[in-house]
């Protein structure tokens, strides 16, 4: 490609494009893998859970057993600002934990899933 | 290179499209991984387990407790708005800022809900609202 229509190119790119911009909002800390790891089935107590993680988020009573939930909010933002239309898009996902307890207070099963992996900044909303 | 006439008509054309989307903005909001009918058709009431379930769609947003079990909820949105602003065909040539603005937001918010037995066996499901997505649509009326 001659340098000159490489040189338009470039020009009439920085004149469309006036802008972009890149946004980003939690709600709530991280919830560490290694937290969660160590939260063993069967011999885990609440104390050693509130020890690790903290007060849950949510306290919920299910089937005559405690369950503590433990979440965080990740969201991320894109914007590409152009002369006569801009376009943008966010994404927001949670990682979420549940840790069930039985009546005496131990561990008895523990559900997680970190959806905020592979997030990516996303600007065009057109697609999946 | 174009013939003088074709290379006009480029022009024209390239004029025509940003004058007819003059001022847009399309934004969407996403919440979660929208799920479809295609992602929950593997689920077969009284014989897929709730671990089952999260293996496949990951830990739902809540689990509640109902009289004859659990209910889990799985909730996401698809949220999608876009807007033109017709004032910027007269910005040129106007000295004020004008704004004449169309535009229309749809809320795609659903939930996948799924009712299970005291021993986490799937017994119902269900989508809370049957939506068929929201379209990028900026004509209000």
């Amino acid at each position: 490609m001659p340098l000159a229509r490489v040189t338009c190119i470039a020009l009439l790119s920085l004149i469309v494009v006036q802008g972009c911009a890149f946004s980003r909002g939690t709600l709530g800390d991280e919830i560490r893998a290694d937290a969660i790891a160590s939260i063993k089935k069967g011999t885990s107590t609440k104390a050693e859970v509130l020890a690790l993680l903290g007060a849950p988020d949510r306290l919920l009573q299910v089937n005559g057993r405690d369950v503590f939930q433990y979440y965080r909010y990740d969201a991320k933002a894109g914007s590409l600002l152009l002369i006569v239309i801009n376009f943008s898009r966010m994404s927001v996902k949670s990682d979420d934990l549940f840790v069930i307890l039985n009546r005496e207070g131990v561990v008895e099963d523990v559900i997680s899933s970190k959806r905020t992996d592979g997030m990516e900044f996303r600007f065009w909303p057109f697609g999946d | 290179m174009l013939p003088r006439l074709s290379r006009s008509c480029l022009i024209a054309l390239v004029l025509a499209l940003c004058i007819g989307s003059a001022g847009c903005n399309v934004i969407r909001i996403q919440l979660n991984t929208p799920l479809t009918q295609d992602d929950v058709a593997f689920i077969e009431p009284g014989k897929t387990v709730l671990t089952e379930v999260i293996a496949k769609l990951g830990v739902p947003d809540s689990i509640t407790e109902s009289y004859l079990g659990v209910v889990a909820t799985y909730r996401f949105l698809d949220m999608k708005y876009s807007r033109v602003n017709f004032g910027w065909l007269v910005k040129p040539w106007s000295p004020v800022d004008p704004d004449l603005i169309i535009s229309r937001t749809g809320f795609g918010v659903d939930a996948f809900e799924l009712h299970c037995d005291p021993n986490w066996v799937v017994t119902h499901q269900s989508f809370l609202r049957q939506l068929s997505g929201p379209q990028f649509n900026p004509y209000p009326f």
